[in-house]
């Protein structure tokens, strides 16, 4: 079943804000409407050995042509995050609450056939691992091709130009498009992904961990080649990584997940600057830097809780080297200061001032009385 | 700080304390699936049947001490009917019972045995050793094994002569043992080789080779352990394997009526044509045991593999 | 625009592929080779004397007809190299001897008069098999835990326990003796006469059904939990998800993603099956008396015609070897990653 070109309104206020998007915008589209737009999101994963609350109340929001990233410890959420944006969870897992609305449009009342439509035409994901993401026994000029051709509707002959062309632009030259993906290097396999998620000329880029797995060399032109392609095409980007470094050169704003809630989110430039949330502070002290003098590298004691049976209140809080009885209670408020800067901890209640406050010792803090 | 150091004593039981509740934890989880603890109660009552089958329908009916009428249908006297000599159906189905779990038991010990040793030294030793038996090891992977040892058993039973008995079990019957182990060994040893592989990369098997240990050592005290797991999923298979063999071979003549297998049941029905003359239940008994032996071993195989080796559940 | 570094220029693909191809036809060979020594020391090298072996346990063979017999099995010249060497001469020239129970015929000729029925049993019920088993499988797998599932899997698994003699003794009591739908034994009707080739076909396929259906659905219980298994296994791959990432189909993952992929491991799971099909090629046809390789076999055996059993352990070896060099082809053809 093929899916024919969507016509009708095309706004000029969408297309113009995101440079030459070649698609109209869906139909049910509101022009005024933010991006994306994230509140409350809820996904629980069912096992034989309990629920696990993945993502338990998770909210943020995406601006035309904005690069947002999400970082955050293995199992803090932040892929299944991504992947509850489009429903593409396993069978055991479910979006249990909250609403996820793209150009206005709520996906959570769409039945799998609606969502369907959104899927690779306005959010595209770029995978981990590229090997294990593409087909081993298809060529990757096909693989490129096919949302071309199924999603688009575009005759085989015209999508498979479509594809060499998507390769050139990314820097794979056209001819390899008869290869198959074993026959590639690491880097031009991330590279025909990127091609490949740009196919149907998506608003949003999800790019879970696109580097990881690759050497630092090449993780540094797929970097380059994400910045290029998002200056060129005015894409928007949701980086997951754990890669603070990462964050840092490409992202605008930047949202920092502990087990399964947002610790604190804002502008890259603050939130590492000057960050706020005691986990943020300890993450950011965990990170090597090149520029700056000899310390000793902070580590977090403790480990990520359970999250069948996460800690009541803030979840940080037994690892927390400053955390209050309030902290064991009461789950903490996302309070919101300025310059759209969000932080969730006791520490910075309602109506406070916002004024970051640094940990009192940065190294292995044992918990402490409250300041 | 340096790290307290543990007598041998406290050693050895650290260990046993883990193994312990390793084991527990085994049984949780294999108790948790239901066609395993199917399987295993099937096997269970076959065994039981196996070990003493006199003790429950008393010894063996010959062609002499028939007790019944010539192939009669289950009724009062006989529930499971006689066969054409008289000889009541289930007494005979018990009985073949302790034969073919007896055999299917042997023929799997002597594979395993043979595809165990083959399979480590070929993946520890490596080489032109590994190369070899690999090629030998291939050979018998694409070879009609069951040809094999359907020609193999007259020609080994020649050679040994009459009967005789060894253990209670007749020479002839012995020989089909040989013959499926000696055939039936290369799928095993594929396993465990590519298990020793892996295993040989790891760190404790340098550590073993730096205290001095040789490769004998190495091999029983190390690899050995750590595949013992895969050996028993895999013996499972091959049991059921073994048993539908021995079946098999029995059905197509090999087998012995003084000790009657299964199989060698399902020979006599057919040269007594019951199939053509009607008589279902001179096929039931020995044909419904088959299915529910191999049956079970393969599910209780099944669920070994899960819980020894889970498969991913789906993303993070 | 960052340029993309060079990868390894891609081989000329027509090359690879027939490497990887001239290899595996390399070693079918190899293996053939193997088969054909295993039966010299089988048959020559067993302790009790060969000749005898050669003749029969016929006590009242008289010297000469024993003298004969050496000299022209070449039994009186030593057995490694001059033995070994006739032996393979021969069996390359097609000669594999002579039957003692159909006195003096060939053994080549006793088989060919047998291969047909096999042939047609067998290669109806694998082609069957092969579409039906393959495609309820898929489904199995792709409807994982449906009622479908359940109950087709449990079936299966039964089926997969059963010999397939027990299957062709289940349907013979109830379809031929019980129903008498179809006749109990045989290839044709003995000592029936035919008016037309219509005729005679249909009698052979009356004769067919019951042996056919047993062939099949013994071998379609096999393919079907393979199948699903492999379905199954795939559907855990990465790429599947992001096939649905992409927003396509069920159905179009399954036929363009899913199924490709877990054609693969199927094809050399059949592949390797093919031994134990044999087993069950042999005990099925004994039930219905079909006069293919299998009662030859059974006769063989029960008679201790030699030759003959020799005849047929080559013959099947070879057939199966040359069965797993197509499937190796033919994985060749599906999988792109093997012909680097």
């Amino acid at each position: 079943m093929t899916e024919r070109l969507e016509s009708g309104a095309a706004t000029t206020a969408g297309m113009s804000a995101r440079g030459r998007r070649q698609w109209p915008l869906p139909k049910q589209a509101d022009p005024a409407a933010p991006l994306l737009v994230v509140e409350d999101l809820r996904t629980y994963f069912t096992m034989e050995s309990g629920t696990v609350k993945a993502v338990d109340g998770v909210s943020f929001r995406l601006d035309d042509g904005e690069a947002l990233g999400i970082v955050g410890e293995s199992g803090c959420g932040k892929t299944t995050t991504a992947l509850s944006l489009v429903r593409l969870l396993p069978a055991n897992a479910r979006v249990v609450g909250g609403s996820v609305r793209l150009f206005g449009i709520d996906l959570g009342t769409k039945t799998e056939d609606q969502l369907r439509r959104y899927r690779w035409r306005e959010i595209a994901i770029i995978f981990q691992g590229a090997m294990n993401a593409l087909n081993p026994v298809r060529r990757i000029g096909d693989q490129i091709a096919e949302p071309v051709e199924v999603r688009l509707g575009l005759p085989a002959a015209q999508a498979r130009k479509r594809a060499r062309e998507l390769l050139e632009l990314v820097g794979i030259p056209k001819a390899r498009a008869k290869a198959y993906p074993h026959e590639l290097s690491g880097g031009m396999r991330q590279r025909a992904m990127i091609a490949m998620a740009l196919a149907c000329d998506p608003a949003i880029i999800i790019g879970d961990e696109p580097t990881t797995a690759l050497d630092v060399m090449v993780q540094a032109q797929i970097l380059e080649l994400l910045e290029d392609l998002r200056a060129k095409l005015g894409l928007s980007l949701i980086l997951i990584t754990h890669d603070l470094s990462v964050v840092a050169e490409t992202c605008d704003r930047v949202m920092v997940m502990y087990a399964g809630r947002v610790a604190e989110e804002g502008p890259v430039g603050t939130v590492f600057g000057s960050p706020r949330h005691p986990y943020t502070q300890m993450l950011l002290a965990a990170f090597p830097d090149v520029n700056s003098g000899r310390r000793d590298l902070g580590t977090i004691p403790g480990e990520p809780p359970d999250l069948r049976t996460p800690p009541p209140g803030c979840r940080f809080h037994p690892r927390c080297p400053v955390a209050m009885d309030v902290c064991r209670a009461d789950v903490p408020p996302e309070v919101t200061f300025g310059d759209r800067l969000r932080v969730a901890c006791h520490r910075y209640p309602p109506g406070s001032d916002g004024a970051p406050r640094p940990l009192p010792r940065i190294r292995g803090a044992e918990p402490e009385a409250a300041p | 700080m340096t790290a307290p150091v543990l007598t041998s004593g406290e050693l050895r039981r650290q260990r046993l304390a883990l193994r312990a509740r390793g084991w527990r934890d085994f049984l949780h989880r294999f108790g948790r699936r239901r066609e395993g603890l199917v399987g295993v109660a099937i096997l269970v009552l076959y065994t039981i049947l196996a070990i003493a089958p006199a003790l429950f329908v008393g010894p063996l009916e010959t062609a002499v001490t028939a007790t019944g009428g010539r192939l009669q249908p289950p009724g009062t006297a006989h529930i499971l009917g006689t066969d054409e000599l008289g000889r009541d159906m289930l007494n005979l189905t018990v009985h073949g019972t302790r034969i073919s779990m007896i055999i299917g038991f042997l023929a799997t010990l002597v594979t395993v045995s043979v595809g165990v040793v083959l399979g480590i030294i070929s993946g520890f030793v490596g080489g032109r050793t590994d190369i070899l038996l690999m090629r030998i090891t291939d050979f018998f992977l694409v070879l009609p094994t069951f040809v094999l040892a359907l020609v193999l058993t007259p020609i080994i039973r020649d050679v040994l002569g009459g009967g005789g008995e060894i253990l209670g079990i007749r020479i002839s019957l012995l020989v089909i043992v040989v013959a499926i182990g000696i055939t039936s060994w290369a799928s095993t040893a594929r396993i465990i080789r590519s298990q020793t592989l892996s295993l040989r990369e790891r760190a404790f098997v340098d550590r073993a080779r730096v205290i001095g240990g040789g490769p004998l050592h190495t091999m029983w005290h190390h690899i050995l352990p750590n595949v013992i797991n895969l050996i028993v999923a895999n013996a499972v298979l091959v049991f059921a394997g073994a048993v539908l063999t021995e079946t098999a071979l029995s059905y197509l003549g090999l087998g012995d009526p003084f000790q009657p297998s299964w199989g060698q049941i399902l020979n006599a029905a057919d040269q007594a044509g019951a199939p053509g003359l009607g008589a279902w239940w001179y096929l039931v008994p020995a044909g419904a045991s088959i299915v529910l032996v191999v049956l079970a071993f393969t599910l209780v195989g099944g669920a070994l593999d899960d819980v020894l080796s889970p498969r991913r559940t789906g993303r993070r | 625009m960052p340029p993309a570094p060079r990868g390894s220029p891609p081989a000329h693909g027509a090359t690879v592929r027939s490497r990887y191809f001239l290899r595996q036809v390399a070693q079918a060979i190899l293996t053939v080779a193997f088969i054909v020594l295993v039966n010299f020391v089988l048959f020559r090298m067993m302790p009790g004397s060969p000749e005898r072996i050669l003749l029969g346990r016929n006590p009242n063979v008289s010297a000469e007809a024993l003298q004969q017999t050496k000299e022209r099995w070449g039994l009186d010249k030593p057995l490694i190299p001059d033995q070994f060497v006739s032996y393979v001469v021969a069996t390359v020239q097609g000669d594999l001897g002579f039957s003692f129970v159909y006195r003096g015929k060939p053994v080549t000729q006793v088989l060919a008069e047998r291969v047909g029925p096999t042939l047609l049993l067998f290669g109806l019920g694998e082609l069957i098999a092969i579409f039906i088993g393959l495609a309820i499988g898929a489904y199995s797998g792709w409807r994982r835990g449906g009622p479908v599932d359940y109950v087709g899997n449990g079936i299966s698994l039964i089926l997969y326990s059963m010999p397939y003699f027990l299957i062709g003794m289940g349907l013979l009591v109830i379809f031929a003796t019980a129903l008498g739908w179809f006749p109990t034994y045989g290839m044709v009707t003995p000592g029936a006469t035919y008016d037309s080739v219509g005729e005679h076909a249909a009698d052979i396929l009356a004769h067919l059904a019951l042996p056919l259906a047993t062939v099949a659905i013994g071998l379609i219980g096999q393919y079907s939990i393979l199948m699903r298994a492999s379905v199954i296994e795939t559907m855990n791959d990465d790429y599947i998800t992001t096939a649905r990432a992409k927003g396509l189909t069920g159905g179009r993952i399954l036929r363009h993603h899913a199924l490709p992929n877990a054609m693969l491991p199927a094809v050399t799971l059949i592949a390797v099956n093919l031994g134990y099909v044999v087993a069950g090629a042999i005990t099925a046809e004994k039930v219905f008396n079909w006069p293919g390789l299998g009662t030859l076999t059974v006769e063989a055996l029960e008679a201790r015609d030699f030759p003959v059993l020799q005849g047929v352990f080559l013959l099947l070896s070879i057939s199966v070897v040359a069965a797993n060099l197509v499937a190796d082809l033919i994985y060749g053809v599906l999988d792109p990653r093997v012909r680097t």
